[in-house]
């Protein structure tokens, strides 16, 4: 019985050194520890062994199984490493291959310039509001202080429709200015308010197209000043195109605004020392801007005396062209997939 | 406006300084676009005399001329055919750099050294065209360079005037304004005429505000000849052709003292002369050969037998001076701004008169400008002039005071001025200070219409103090948050969610061709432009699918044939009483589904992927359940089209579908596409009104079974699903289709419907029994509204 177990023991030992999988090293154990395992079977005769000598073969017994599990444990940990190992070899993949990239979309560039513009003045206080594309006379200019002869409408071309059922007539508004007198009709100050939006002329060529778009701002309270237009037009600016640049303001025209500014902004892409883009001059004019003309004030019936405002209009494309670098404004309306997601890319909006 | 350097400082007394000037100009409000030399070109082309004009000996058509150019002689040979020996020519030297950009070096022509070039009108930028070279007076002096002798040793200021300051459309008007910036004078001009002892002409005005001033003289016995060269190089300098010296003088008044004169023949009409309406009919040809029908509202010069001249735009072409003139009728006016716009406008007319006037000229200057125009006329035509005529109706009167609060200044400009300042430097500006009932006033000049508000005064003060003197202040605004409306929120987060979806942003013009737009929408008439830019920009658009399907036929001529796009703008529909504008968000695909690649086969887009995005971007924006039934607009592919809706099923909130194969071979597009357009405003309406969400998410496991359903072909899986998610819709939580079969092992005109059902209660886990249960009645109700039989 004795020399039974110990050449079991080294037949177990070697059969479990042998294994070469976990499942394998299972059968092993069962075969040797199993209901029907030959130590099982063996530990049955036993009970035929001299009472004397069993407690001495017990316990040669339980450190075969002692053994034996120890072996066992030792050998499926090497196996299971070796599986492991085996299956990450297997499962080895090109990383280089390129992935699955889902559809890319984007925004229009002038809808990014349009947004991003729109936050800032949100975040400076001032909520966008949108008014009709298609405006009465009234609104498109009279209000706005420019009567039907003024020599300011040439400065417009604009794009007349039939008169209404009213008979009164109706244009394709030529900058979204009207969007303020609506304001103005219907608040009382203090107004902070821009309005976005598509605008049409009737003007095509390398510089001009047809429609595009502006943000037209507006601020009526108690004691607004010039010095005040300019700090926030200048604070725009440089949140607008990242960069502290000098900001110049020049006397312009407009019959809506007195005095009325032109504000020209150090050219971003020579810094001012004169390019192409500049026209040598290291200035690019960006926008109009001026305090609110007490006429159109008296138009909306705010009392000039009580109340001042400055109202600004910024061109969208232009803004697009000079923070993107997009030289060409047609491009802007040929919807060229390539162009829309070249300027897709990479930008936070 | 251009005005030239020598000729500003006929006005001005100040130093010249080109960049100095340009930006002080620029700085007060008359932006100067730029300031060339007019010489560019001419800076190596001297005058030179033919000593000898030989025949070149190994070409018949060239010549060799020795030229005398001052301080040397030069041998040059020539292909021109009007030189010879004793000629004044103009010479490109040797390093001349031509305006038309011709370099002129050393060379040898046919075996003959040629120093230079005898250059022709063409090559020195004189005009456009022109036979064989330039020939000088013989006056000139060899060596004298050309620019010179052209009056071209100049600078060339170009000003883009405001419409306000008409003031500034002549060159006195500008040195006026410099010298008010600098602070320096303004030369006198005080011209000397005298006036023989003739009847004074009888001027009648007859039009109540048409014409507030008017003034006329007879000059006689003048030469019409040639103008002097001085004349001539002025008005050349800025653009303005040479006609007759009468002609040129009245030209030259315009440009210098800013009003527009007309010199009628005298021989051609009758004196008096009336202002009055045009009777309704009245023809007039005018000194542009064109002519016009007039009527009551248009304002004419007229004798007692005819009009002669268009009031403030143009004279007519019968009394026009020519060089058979002798005796002629001055006029110098100052015409009703508006009247002279709405004429022009009418009749579409532009000219230097009607700009002039539209922008309001100085009617205290119709003296001073006729009499030096006559002082002008008589030193270069000789004559003699008559009185002047002065006639008026009272209806112009130099503005009132402008009371003008100087606290009130400062607090809107943000400066600090004391009210010294502010006076000296309005009284630069030609204001006159007064004192009205106490306050303090301030009279503009004649010259200066745009001013007639406090508000004017405080822009001319802070334009002439700097606006870069201003300190520059954030406004102080209140801590109540903006007022956001949540509805346009909505339209700007459109884009996004579309662009999230994998397509790119369009943007297309608002208005399309006429034939397009009732191709895709023959039912609505679409708004119509007055004056479009061309035909395929004629009518608003009532939908944004035509443009996008030309930004696709765009990209597709392109190659670019995969495409994914969006637009969101608006579309204008007649309504009952007014144009109806409403914001609408349309996407288009085409080409491949994905782009081949190692991991996946390529197909092409279908339907099913438009509708996909679709009911994507509705879930997104918390509108899920839309219900898409078949049909919609004619343009789409009959068998493959629906409009979609919300759950209660009301108006379509848009329409999906293929484009219709015969539109797309119409349009020309190599490829299918497909499209949806829907309604914002509806689209917005179906999301939920809280941002509360209803129901909690059940804690207990779901039970998946699976059924397949034979059907008949015409059975619309939509209804099918709806009918079975509707059973119990506590219970069953979710039905998806997973298949649909059809084929051999089927009976024809049948399918297959394989579905999904997820089953889950929101308070227990639930039974076998209950599983069994929901299935039957799954089975049971396929069978009795679809007589579906389980496969």
């Amino acid at each position: 019985m004795r020399k039974q177990l110990e050449n079991l023991q080294s037949q177990a030992l070697e059969e479990v050194e042998r294994a070469s999988s976990a499942h394998e090293l299972e059968e092993i154990r069962v075969k040797i520890l199993g209901k029907k395992g030959m130590l099982t079977h063996l530990l049955r005769g036993l009970k035929d062994v001299a009472d004397a000598e069993r407690p001495e073969l017990g316990t040669i017994a339980n450190v075969l199984k002692e053994t034996f599990n120890a072996a066992l444990a030792a050998r499926m940990q090497v196996l299971q490493h070796q599986e492991m190992q085996d299956r990450l070899a297997s499962e080895r993949i090109d990383v280089s291959l390129p992935g699955r990239v889902p559809h890319g979309g984007g925004l229009h560039p002038v809808r990014q310039a349009l947004t991003e513009m729109i936050e800032i003045f949100l975040q400076m206080g001032f909520p966008a509001m949108s008014g009709p594309e298609v405006e009465s006379d009234w609104h498109n200019f009279g209000a706005l202080n420019i009567p039907p002869d003024h020599p300011a409408r040439e400065m417009h071309d604009t794009f007349y429709l039939h008169p209404g059922r009213d008979g009164k007539q109706r244009v394709l508004r030529t900058h979204t200015s009207p969007v303020q007198i609506r304001v103005m009709e219907s608040q009382k100050p203090p107004i902070r308010v821009i309005a976005p939006g598509k605008v049409y002329r009737c003007d095509s060529d390398l510089t001009h197209t047809p429609m595009f778009h502006q943000v037209e701002g507006l601020l009526v309270d108690r004691d607004v000043h010039f010095g005040q237009l300019m700090g926030f037009i200048e604070t725009f600016l440089r949140r607008f195109f990242e960069r502290q640049l000098p900001v110049r303001f020049r006397p312009s025209f407009f019959p809506f605004t007195e005095p009325s500014t032109e504000v020209d902004m150090g050219c971003l892409f020579c810094e001012g020392s004169g390019c192409r883009i500049c026209k040598g001059s290291g200035w690019i004019e960006i926008l109009g801007a001026g305090l609110v003309h007490p006429n159109v004030l008296g138009n909306v019936g705010i009392d000039k005396e009580m109340y001042s405002g400055f109202a600004f209009g910024v061109g969208v494309e232009r803004m697009a062209m000079l923070k993107y670098g997009i030289g060409d404004l047609r491009t802007f309306y040929e919807n060229d997939v390539r162009f829309l997601a070249h300027h897709a890319r990479g930008r936070g909006v | 406006m251009k005005v030239t350097r020598s000729w500003l400082l006929e006005h001005w007394e100040g130093d010249w300084d080109a960049e100095a000037v340009g930006r002080r100009l620029t700085q007060a409000g008359l932006e100067v676009a730029s300031i060339t030399r007019l010489d560019k070109g001419l800076e190596r082309v001297v005058v030179g005399r033919l000593l000898e004009v030989g025949k070149h000996p190994d070409a018949d058509r060239l010549t060799v001329c020795r030229v005398d150019v001052g301080d040397e002689e030069l041998t040059i040979v020539c292909g021109a055919r009007n030189h010879k020996a004793g000629d004044h020519v103009a010479v490109a030297r040797e390093g001349a750099e031509l305006p038309n950009g011709l370099k002129i070096v050393k060379s040898r022509i046919r075996g003959q050294t040629s120093q230079g070039m005898l250059a022709s009108e063409t090559e020195l930028g004189m005009a456009s065209s022109s036979e064989g070279i330039l020939v000088l007076s013989p006056e000139t002096i060899p060596g004298t360079s050309l620019a010179q002798v052209l009056g071209r040793d100049d600078d060339l200021i170009e000003l883009e005037l405001t419409p306000n300051r008409g003031d500034c459309l002549g060159v006195r008007g500008i040195a006026r304004e410099l010298a008010a910036l600098t602070g320096s004078n303004l030369r006198p001009l005080a011209p000397q005429v005298a006036v023989n002892d003739m009847a004074r002409a009888e001027i009648r005005i007859e039009h109540p505000t048409g014409c507030p001033r008017y003034a006329g003289r007879v000059i006689r016995g003048l030469t019409v000849a040639p103008s002097p060269a001085w004349l001539k190089n002025r008005l050349e300098a800025v653009g303005l052709r040479s006609i007759n010296s009468v002609v040129d003088v009245t030209n030259f008044i315009l440009l210098d003292l800013n009003h527009p004169m007309h010199a009628f023949d005298l021989g051609q009409l009758e004196l008096p002369l009336v202002v009055r309406s045009a009777f309704p009919g009245e023809k007039l040809t005018l000194l542009n050969g064109s002519t016009v029908e007039l009527g009551p509202d248009n304002l004419l010069i007229a004798d007692g037998r005819r009009p002669l001249a268009l009031a403030g735009i143009m004279g007519g072409q019968d009394t026009g001076v020519t060089g058979a003139t002798t005796d002629i009728f001055l006029e110098c006016a100052y015409f009703s701004p508006t009247l002279v716009t709405r004429t022009g406008r009418n009749l579409g007319i532009l000219s230097d008169s009607r700009y002039r006037f539209e922008r309001g000229i100085d009617p205290m200057g119709l003296t001073l400008a006729m009499e030096r125009a006559t002082e002008l006329i008589l030193s270069i035509c000789g004559g003699r002039a008559g009185p002047i005529t002065l006639a008026e109706n009272g209806t112009w009167k130099l503005g009132a005071p402008i009371p003008l609060r100087y606290d009130r200044i400062n607090r809107l400009a943000g400066i600090d001025l004391s009210p010294a300042a502010m006076d000296a430097l309005l009284e630069r500006l030609g204001c006159r200070k007064t004192v009205v009932g106490g306050l303090t006033c301030f009279q503009p000049p004649s010259h200066r219409h745009d001013v007639t508000l406090e508000e004017d005064l405080l822009e001319e003060v802070v334009r002439v103090h700097g606006y870069d003197q201003v300190t520059r202040v954030l406004p102080r605004v209140e801590t109540r948050p903006a007022e956001v409306n949540p509805r346009e929120t909505f339209s700007r987060m459109l884009p996004r969610r579309m662009a999230a979806l994998g397509y790119l942003e369009a943007v297309n013009y608002s208005f399309i061709g006429e034939s397009l737009q009732h191709r895709f929408d023959p039912d609505v008439v679409a708004e119509k432009l007055l004056n479009p830019i061309s035909e395929d920009m004629a009518v608003l658009r009532t939908s944004l699918c035509p443009g996008l399907l030309e930004s696709a036929r765009h990209n597709l001529s392109r190659g670019n044939l995969d495409l994914r796009l969006f637009e969101v703008g608006k579309v204008f529909l007649p309504g009952q009483d007014h144009l109806m504008e409403k914001e609408r968000l349309a996407g288009l695909i085409a080409g491949e589904a994905y782009q081949r690649a190692w991991h996946t086969h390529s197909r092409m887009v279908d339907f099913f992927d438009l509708k996909g995005d679709v009911q994507q971007l509705a879930a997104s924006l918390g509108c899920s359940g839309l219900t898409f039934v078949a049909g919609g607009p004619e343009f789409l592919h009959p068998g493959q089209k629906a409009t979609f809706h919300d759950l209660e099923n009301n108006a379509p909130i848009g329409w999906i579908g293929m484009l219709h194969p015969e539109q797309q071979r119409f349009l020309d597009l190599p490829q299918a596409l497909f499209l949806f357009e829907l309604d914002t405003d509806r689209l917005h309406a179906c999301r939920p009104t809280s941002n509360k969400s209803d129901g909690s998410l059940s804690r207990f496991p779901a039970l998946e079974r699976d059924f397949a359903f034979m059907v008949d072909d015409g059975i619309g899986a939509g209804a099918f699903m709806a009918a079975m998610s509707g059973i119990e819709p506590g219970l069953i939580q979710d039905v998806r289709l997973i298949d649909v079969y059809r084929g051999e092992t089927l009976p024809d005109g049948k399918k297959s419907f394989a579905i999904r059902c997820v089953f889950r209660a929101l308070d227990h886990t639930l039974t076998d029994q209950e599983a069994q249960e929901l299935c039957g009645r799954i089975i049971e109700t396929a069978f009795r509204l679809f007589g579906a039989r389980q496969r």
